[in-house]
């Protein structure tokens, strides 16, 4: 079976991501894992991008177990009857203000709102995994709109890199071994220092070969077009960055913020239109959205929307 | 089609040009051989053509570089990708894509082609390169000859006229690397494209090419008929050598071609005296001294028998070597010979016993090894940091690491930067330090890759002085003239297995498994090597 566009993917992955952000409770975290793990499992093939799985699994269960154990330390006592077991606190003076208090007793609301919050972040990367372990990067560099062609490109050779880095450094660890010293300071730089030579000798004999093949051939823009969009880029840019303090912020500018972000997103889409007439790139077999496609990016935006306005509604409802 | 004036190109920060007032032209259809010494200046030369030098690797291009009879001096490769396909060494580093089929139409797309003429295109290159089979697989499941295919025919997708090739059959078995050169003469011939190929080994293309261009390594370059090509004493394979020696003033290219020659002459044969004994041997002094004993030596990678129980024993003084295909299990076997490899079961025993159980500072007295990349070994910024280092970590004397290097390489400067060394240097180099420490068995993993025959030469001279002074040594190779050169006896390995053994005449003589080039081109029983070879004149 064809697997569904990269870029669908993508927008799952994304969509999830922003679920588990807003989420406020075990469910609806737990419903955004369990999406992402399922789909991560039962889609998942042999290529060299999928391998990062087992990575991501291990990075989200410690960064869980990071969120806990630090809330344990830090527990600053923050009430709640309930408590489930109790430390001897520590009590750390600092010689200015209030003694820190370590460890102590710990309750079951502390317990779990840390949890809860590990859940979270763990959600969120799986999520992000789960579009990196199905998405073939090198297809979605096929889709990627002429103005981002390059910088798509330095990201898919960077992702390429990193598996042939690992092999180079087994190599050399290997071959070290034959100088009779695997310990000891000195070690770590021989190993590193030819195996990153030899990186860097494949990335440019890869970049050598994408030049000769006509990467980074494009037409020409006319001045007033570059000017224009240079202009479009800039003021994007400053609008982009003044929306979104005004949404940080938090004075009450909701409405202004989310007008001049709207604004400057369809500025960027602008410039991305007209620079990309400049490629003269086309597609072998370029992957069109099909319908499995679409319905990804409908239940995507299915879980967002739901994430940002109904599941607060519905937490309430749960609490009640 | 191809047409240089006048053309010069220096590094910058170095003097000397590495191309000094090149003036050529080639034919459409022209198949040249591009050689020289290592380090000549091979790579920039085919570099300089299609831009790559000095856009990509920096420098200073003067003169005037005409393709197709325009004028192109100073265009950037991607402007010339319509124009000149490049391929490059390793084909496995400079893949783009996941498959066989989408690396074909990733020039095409670049070049903005439209999407309907690519399948076409696609399939007849991969009709002509013999890979039409291959189109749907993933290019991490091919082997190293498919894979330069691949690459061969990735380059051509645009429809270019020119093709170049640095080095494209280095990391091939000899099989494998015949095959390639035979397909790019086919595409000369059938498609009439433009070939320039560099290759070390010129007696695989010698017999295939139409020219030769020479360079010289002072800067000067020359275009040459292949049979004029090779008086220069750096270059000569030994059909040429021999060609010479016998008298000979139109040289043979191939071993077949010059016994033909001989046949219907057979006076030639008074020009040269042979002597049977000049090949090297095991010193007497030596003999019956045991230095190595490898007993059901098996290593398995997963499912896969590397190397399937092997015997072997070599004695102090002699050259043992291992030959086989790529995948055969020459270097798993010397890796678990070494002691830090994987082994699955068997013995290997040194003089001081089971060289698994000595520690890494122990293996260096007993048994030390040169692995493939001999530069792996190599970490430090000059070459007298290098002895240094190695003198201090054997504690052995200031200077002795030096002694063997000099003894090896003869004069370098030890400020120069081990990278900057030629192959055969850093070979030098690495073998230096891994004998410092008196290791009596010596294990060298395909040590003449990436040597002009000079270097081989030098290499040649390294182990018959190594036999003579007593050392054991296992060397795995390809490379049948330089075993002819230096073993003692010969081990051919299939799939692991020993499939033949015995002395080098035995193996490498004109009945045997792998004949030597002088063993077809004389068929006299015994001689297998120049070595053996005098003229009388």
């Amino acid at each position: 079976m064809q697997s569904a566009h990269p870029g669908a993917w993508w927008v799952l992955g994304l969509a999830l991501a922003v679920a588990a952000g807003q989420a406020s409770s075990f469910v609806s975290v737990a419903v955004v894992i369990a999406i992402a793990l399922a789909l991560m499992l039962s889609f998942r093939t042999s290529a060299p991008w999928a391998q990062s799985a087992r990575f991501y699994l291990g990075l989200a269960a410690f960064v869980l177990l990071t969120r806990v154990i630090f809330r344990i330390i830090f527990n600053g006592q923050l009430g709640g009857t309930d408590i489930i077991f109790s430390l001897p606190t520590l009590s750390i003076s600092l010689g200015f203000g209030p003694a820190l208090n370590l460890f102590g007793d710990i309750s079951a609301a502390t317990l779990s709102a840390a949890t809860l919050d590990g859940l979270r972040l763990s959600a969120i990367i799986l999520s992000v995994a789960m579009a990196n372990t199905l998405a073939n990067p090198r297809k979605l560099l096929k889709n990627t709109p002429g103005a981002l062609y390059e910088v798509a490109t330095a990201i898919s050779v960077a992702i390429n890199l990193a598996p042939q880095l690992i092999e180079s450094i087994q190599r050399v660890r290997r071959s070290r071994g034959l100088r009779g010293r695997n310990k000891g300071i000195g070690v770590f730089a021989s190993i590193v220092i030819p195996a990153l030579e030899d990186t860097m000798d494949r990335s440019l004999a890869l970049a050598a070969s994408m030049d000769a093949r006509g990467f980074g051939r494009r037409g020409n823009l006319s001045l007033g077009t570059l000017r224009l969009v240079r202009a479009l880029s800039f003021s994007a840019a400053v609008t982009l960055a003044i929306g979104a303090y005004l949404l940080v912020a938090a004075y009450g500018f909701g409405v202004l913020a989310t007008v001049l972000i709207a604004a400057s997103l369809v500025a960027i889409a602008i410039v991305i239109r007209i620079t990309s007439r400049q490629s003269v790139r086309t597609s072998y077999r370029k992957l069109s959205f099909r319908l499995v496609d679409w319905s990804l990016v409908a239940a995507a935006i299915a879980i967002a929307l739901w994430s940002t306005t109904f599941a607060t509604a519905f937490e309430q409802v749960l609490r009640s | 089609m191809i047409k240089l004036t006048d053309v010069s190109f220096n590094y910058r920060g170095v003097e000397s040009p590495v191309v000094t007032r090149a003036n050529f032209e080639v034919e459409a259809g022209e198949f040249v051989l591009v050689c020289g010494p290592t380090g000549s200046g091979k790579s920039t030369l085919l570099r300089i053509i299609n831009g790559l030098s000095p856009h990509f690797t920096g420098g200073n291009l003067r003169g005037r570089i005409e393709l197709g009879s325009v004028d192109r001096t100073g265009a950037k490769p991607h402007e010339l990708a319509d124009l000149v396909g490049f391929v490059n060494q390793q084909p496995e580093g400079a893949f783009v894509a996941d498959t066989v089929e989408d690396e074909l139409a990733y020039a095409m797309e670049q070049l903005g082609r439209h999407p309907s003429e690519m399948a076409n295109e696609i399939a007849r290159l991969a009709a002509a390169l013999g890979i039409a089979d291959l189109l749907d697989s993933p290019l991490t499941s091919l082997s190293g000859g498919q894979q330069q295919r691949v690459a061969i025919a990735a380059a051509l997708s645009a429809g270019q006229r020119i093709l170049i090739l640095d080095e494209p059959t280095s990391a091939l078995d000899p099989e494998a690397a015949h095959e390639i050169i035979s397909s790019l003469a086919k595409l000369t011939k059938d498609l009439g494209i433009t070939v320039l190929l560099s290759e070390h080994r010129l007696e695989r293309a010698l017999p295939l090419v139409d020219s030769v261009i020479v360079v010289h390594g002072d800067g000067s370059v020359s275009k040459l008929a292949p049979t004029d090509a090779l008086r220069e004493n750096r270059l000569v394979p030994p059909v040429v050598e021999l060609s010479a020696r016998l008298g000979l003033s139109k040289s043979a290219l191939e071993p077949d071609e010059l016994r033909a020659k001989i046949n219907a002459q057979p006076n030639l044969l008074k020009n040269i005296s042979t002597d049977a004994s000049a090949l090297p041997t095991q010193p007497a002094e030596f003999a019956g001294l045991n230095a190595l004993e490898v007993r059901g030596l098996s290593v398995a990678y997963g499912e896969n028998l590397a190397v399937d129980s092997v015997d072997l024993s070599v004695e102090r003084g002699e050259v043992l070597t291992l030959m086989g295909e790529n995948g055969s299990g020459k270097s798993s076997l010397l890796w678990a010979i070494q002691g830090s490899g994987e082994r699955a079961s068997g013995d290997a025993l040194s003089n001081w016993g089971e060289t698994q159980k000595l520690s890494p500072e122990e293996r260096l007295c007993v048994v030390t090894m040169v692995p493939q990349r001999a530069s792996d070994l190599l970490f430090l910024s000059s070459v007298s940091a290098e002895l240094e280092d190695s003198d201090r970590f054997a504690q052995a004397k200031p200077t002795s690491t030096a002694t063997l290097f000099a003894r090896f390489a003869g004069r370098v400067d030890p400020a120069v930067h081990p990278r900057d060394l030629s192959a055969g240097q850093q070979l030098a180099l690495v073998l230096a330090i891994q004998l410092v420490k008196g290791a009596g068995v010596v294990l060298l993993d395909e040590p003449t890759r990436g040597l002009d025959y000079e270097a081989k030469r030098a290499l040649a001279r390294i182990i018959g002085e190594l036999r003579a002074g007593g050392h054991a040594i296992v060397l795995a190779s390809h490379d049948i003239e330089f075993v002819a050169q230096v073993a003692t006896k010969v081990v051919v390995l299939e799939k692991g297995r020993i499939k033949a053994q015995g002395s080098p005449v035995e193996i490498l003589g004109a009945d045997g498994l792998l004949p030597s080039q002088v063993s077809v081109a004389l068929g006299q029983p015994g001689i297998i090597s120049l070595e053996q070879i005098r003229g009388t004149q």
